[in-house]
């Protein structure tokens, strides 16, 4: 589809005001930090937020919700009511495209032939509205290592580009074409100018770009071969098991399943799922106390694995998009850019 | 829309056994759908099984999918859903999703002979391929089990082991001495080597705690069994149940998905991560 369009600046928060009906999401600052949040009354995107410390994967696939609630009767007849979310449209706006990169990895996990009715009653009720990182938002950033780029469209219904005082607004898919068609004399055709500005900001936008993977294709073999290496011993020494990394990631989902009990006899309670992280020594640990990945070593060998070797295999994509957040944000700088270069060198 | 798959089917407990007491207590439940929305399962196939408000746990399925009136459920009390399972009483209704996992190939074992190797719980998940070869006897060969416990009250299905007896071979063993016990004492591997089965068109199945299945395999390894005919059954923690929650993998294998059977040729491939 993608047809540009031009907003001016100015008309960017009548544009939001004609979106009645929508929650509005946006990044926004909160002591000292962004993050994504409802917004009342949107009046502009920041033109230079860093990256967010959570991505808005939690819009999506929130760290706790209710799967269904259970009320028991006196005879010990329980019954369900499940809790689907997804009543309300809502836009996202100034998502980064590595975020909704990582969109399109959590619909794989999510979708399938077995779906979850909870992820996608809100994906399919979400407007992802992105914006290219003209700078990118974090030193750690290597987007186009993994396939990405910071104007890339892939996962966005909209793709927005800052050029000072306008901007090129481009519809993605049909949901983001609805949005823009909520206020259609805002927007104009682009010109000559226009066209030639875009494409240096895309350039421009891709030199400034930092770090950067190796050979990222040929990762899976190496990683295969490395398995038992006591590389990883070495390379987990100091994780403190904290969870950042995963919990941070915008393409990590796992998760548990517990109970919530609001009265105990008889129960009466809520299924719930929350986030979880292959990174806590607890989250394989059988009942019988056997642990199959008892130690940091097997946690980091597992996360790396599952992101640049085991995801790839399945489904041909790295589960990362490159936003960088578990490294910039790893209280004990574990870096993966770092691994995986001596992954390339590391002798099986 | 394809149904929730979080949201379990509510049945009602049939039948409570008391299989073995002490500390590691066993007991069979046999559950049957409220309503008429179960499901049928396949040898080898798992189940979650709910407690509401305490939470789930992964059980795999003894009963044979032969048998229409019930599943059955072998479990020890380990953790806090199988704990709170065991104060259940019949009649008292729980929370069942699935099956899942794969499936042993019993319609592929058609015309073989096949040797069952359990160890103590271990008996549960290939109890149904045992029920399954039984119910179409004439479908199989020549029918073996191989089982031990560490002492002969720690023996699951002790009342149907009676009944099975002269319907197959039964090889039962305890781990030591004991008096009146007139079967073999030592370890099931043990065991296995002693009555030296032949591979010949015969098919292995062993499930059991992981060292005993170790052993069991070299051992009918040193017998001549190819790794193609030897069978086993793995676990790991579960939560999902369908390949999202992410904890259940072995390398790329979701157990959940791709499991948990597993002839020994592919499980040698797999890294040791379960
Ligand atoms: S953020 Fe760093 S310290 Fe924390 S679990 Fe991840 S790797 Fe370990
Ligand atoms: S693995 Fe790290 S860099 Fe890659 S998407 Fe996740 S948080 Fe971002
Ligand atoms: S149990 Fe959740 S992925 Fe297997």
């Amino acid at each position: 589809m993608t047809m540009e369009k031009i907003l001016p600046k100015k008309s960017f928060a009548p544009w939001v005001k004609k979106l009645a009906g929508f929650e509005v999401y946006a990044p926004v600052e909160k002591d000292g930090v962004w993050i994504y949040e409802a917004v009342e009354d949107l009046k502009e995107i920041s033109p230079s937020y860093p990256n967010t410390v959570q991505a808005p994967k939690k819009i999506i696939f929130p760290q706790t919700e209710t799967l269904f609630e259970f009320d028991t009767d006196e005879e010990g007849q329980p019954t369900l009511t499940e809790t689907l979310p997804g009543k309300k449209d809502r836009v996202i706006f100034g998502v980064r495209p590595c975020d909704a990169r990582a969109a399109t990895l959590t619909d794989i996990v999510f979708g399938g032939t077995i779906n979850d009715p909870y992820y996608q009653a809100r994906r399919e009720k979400t407007v992802l509205v992105g914006l290219t990182c003209n700078h990118p938002p974090s030193p750690n950033c290597f987007c186009p290592s993994v396939g990405g780029s910071p104007h890339s469209r892939e996962g966005l219904d909209i793709l927005m580009t800052d050029l000072g005082d306008r901007y090129v607004v481009d519809a993605v898919t049909e949901k983001g074409e609805k949005l823009l068609s909520k206020a259609k004399n805002l927007f104009t055709k682009p010109t000559d100018r226009d066209r030639r500005e875009l494409a240096t900001a895309f350039t421009d936008s891709e030199q400034r770009i930092e770090r950067s993977l190796r050979d990222a294709n040929q990762l899976p073999g190496k990683l295969k071969k490395m398995f038992e290496s006591p590389f990883w011993d070495e390379k987990a020494l100091g994780c403190i098991r904290c969870g950042i990394c995963t919990y941070l990631c915008p393409a990590c989902h796992c998760f548990d399943l517990t109970d919530e009990l609001t009265s105990a006899s008889p129960p009466k309670g809520r299924r719930i799922r929350t986030w979880d992280t292959c990174q806590f020594p607890d989250f394989t640990m059988h009942s019988s106390g056997h642990n199959p990945r008892p130690d940091r070593a097997s946690r980091l060998r597992q996360r790396l694995n599952h992101k640049f070797q085991y995801f790839v295999e399945h489904h041909g994509e790295f589960q990362c998009t490159g936003c960088g957040r578990c490294i910039s944000r790893c209280p004990v700088s574990i870096d993966i850019i770092d691994i995986l270069e001596e992954v390339h060198d590391h002798e099986s | 829309m394809s149904p929730n798959a979080y949201l379990p089917k509510l049945a009602k407990i049939v039948s409570i056994k008391e299989e073995v007491g002490g500390v590691r207590p066993i007991k069979t439940f046999r559950m049957r759908f409220v309503g008429d929305n179960g499901f049928s399962h396949q040898c080898g196939q798992c189940a979650m099984l709910s407690v509401f408000g305490t939470g789930e746990s992964m059980i795999s399925i003894s009963s044979s999918p032969l048998q229409k009136d019930y599943l059955q459920f072998s479990i020890l009390k380990t953790g806090r859903v199988t704990t709170e399972l065991h104060e259940l009483k019949e009649g008292d209704v729980i929370g069942i999703r699935g099956p899942y996992g794969n499936t042993f190939p019993v319609e592929e074992w058609k015309g073989k002979n096949l040797i069952i190797i359990g160890g103590g719980i271990g008996i549960a998940p290939v109890w149904s391929v045992l029920h399954t070869a039984l119910g179409n006897r004439e479908d199989y060969g020549e029918l073996s089990l191989f089982y031990g416990s560490r002492t002969s009250a720690d023996l699951v299905y002790s009342e149907e082991l009676e009944e099975l007896k002269g319907k197959m071979n039964l090889h039962l063993s305890v781990d030591s001495e004991e008096e009146g016990w007139d079967g073999f004492v030592g370890f099931v591997p043990a065991n296995v080597l002693d009555k030296k089965p032949s591979p010949e068109n015969t098919i292995a199945v062993t499930c059991g705690p992981p060292i005993m299945i170790k052993f069991v395999i070299a051992n009918l390894k040193q017998l001549g069994f190819e790794d193609e005919q030897i069978y086993t059954t793995v676990e790991n923690k579960m939560k999902c149940g369908i390949g999202k929650c992410g904890r259940c993998n072995i390398g790329k294998h979701y157990v959940c998905i791709h499991g948990p059977v597993y002839s020994w040729a592919e499980l040698k491939k797999l890294p040791q991560e379960y």
